[in-house]
């Protein structure tokens, strides 16, 4: 077994907090305060942290092939992760900033006509 | 008599819309119609102003099926209809069996009436790919709700008062047909189902190929799974 570092103890870490993970994010998504979209991409995230967790010989082979250390590839994934996680934010915040200056300008324009027929009606009645 | 409202959620649907709306002026002219327009960026809310006695509600932006599927059933709550209808743009259901469906809520068989088209043989094969998607997400959904409902997906269907105000406050976002029977099933309501023929798709774009297939799948079926779990609030 090659020196990683990665022990069980470690493991046994690793494990519990994409339990944890997976736990937090199901039920938020239940609560219906996350949407399943965005949690997708969590989800997977925690079973990839289980997956590793049991089988660390995976992050092994890729260390051995890429010519790094063990705790290279980890945080070298872990920093893809966010990155990915970051830009696709975003991207979301973009459109949804879109969506409000939308919503914004037709409310405003919706209220002027709104007073433009409540001023027609008040001079047609008086 | 009931007041019934036929939902026309329409996403750039200028090749189809105006014949819907005149089928539906043929076959169920005692209807109401209404067509969400989905943030269209063709002419289909042009077609749909110049058309007599159509509803016209207009999203500011697009917001998917779900989105304006919902914006009709609030349409329906707010205006009191006792019966709304869901009806695609496309022209693929068979609005000639409207009148059916409408009969079988009005007859109390149950609260959602769905148009099916794997209930009788009539002779309907998708492609392989929505073909085992549906087919797990069919056989997760019956698993939950019962009833042995086979078309999970079909968005012909007729709804009563109640599905009406539950459907107005709770809708699914993408692909929502095999949730919202979940979610009628977690507020106490019964699906059934009577069979019919689509027509095949006479104009347009799919909005859901092969890329998306599986993703969607995937999505719809953790939020079903999830949707298991959730406490929704009763309608006092």
């Amino acid at each position: 077994m090659e020196q990683t570092g990665f022990t069980m103890p470690h493991r046994v870490a690793l494990l519990a907090l994409s339990v944890l993970l997976l736990a937090v994010i199901l039920e938020l998504v239940r609560r219906g305060r996350f949407k399943e979209r965005y949690a997708l991409l969590w989800l997977a995230s925690a079973l990839f942290g289980l997956v590793v967790g049991v089988f660390p010989g995976i992050i092994v082979w890729i260390a051995r092939i890429l010519h790094v250390q063990f705790l290279t590839v980890v945080f070298g994934l872990a920093f893809v992760f966010f990155l990915g996680l970051i830009l696709s934010f975003c991207v979301v915040i973009s459109q949804l900033s879109e969506q409000n200056r939308e919503l914004a300008q037709g409310l405003a324009l919706l209220a002027n006509r709104v007073k433009t027929l409540e001023d027609t009606d008040t001079d047609a009645g008086a | 008599m009931s007041r019934v409202l036929v939902i026309i959620p329409a996403f750039n649907e200028t090749q189809t819309i105006a014949h819907v709306v005149a089928s539906l002026k043929e076959h169920a002219p005692e209807c109401d119609v209404l067509v969400v327009d989905d943030g269209s960026m063709d002419n289909t809310v042009a077609i749909v102003a110049g058309l007599e006695g159509v509803i016209l509600v207009q999203l500011p932006f697009n917001l998917g099926i779900g989105a304006a599927m919902q914006t009709g059933f609030r349409y329906a709550l707010r205006n009191g209809y006792d019966i709304a209808v869901q009806c695609d743009g496309d022209g693929q259901h068979p609005v000639e069996r409207l009148g059916d469906l409408v009969r079988h809520v009005e007859q109390g068989d149950a609260d959602l009436i769905i148009g099916s088209r794997y209930v009788a043989d009539t002779g309907y094969v998708p492609s392989a790919g929505r073909r085992l998607g549906k087919s797990i997400l069919s056989r997760l959904v019956d698993a939950i709700v019962g009833g042995g409902i086979t078309d999970t997906t079909s968005g012909f269907r007729a709804a009563n008062r109640r599905v009406i105000s539950v459907f107005a406050r709770h809708y699914p976002e993408d692909y929502p047909e095999p949730e919202s029977l979940v979610i009628l099933h977690k507020h106490g309501l019964t699906v059934a189902e009577t069979p019919v023929e689509m027509h095949p798709r006479q104009g347009g774009a799919t909005s859901i190929d092969p890329k998306n297939a599986a993703y969607y799948m995937i999505k719809v079926g953790l939020a079903i799974l999830i949707d298991v779990f959730r406490k929704f609030s009763r309608e006092p």
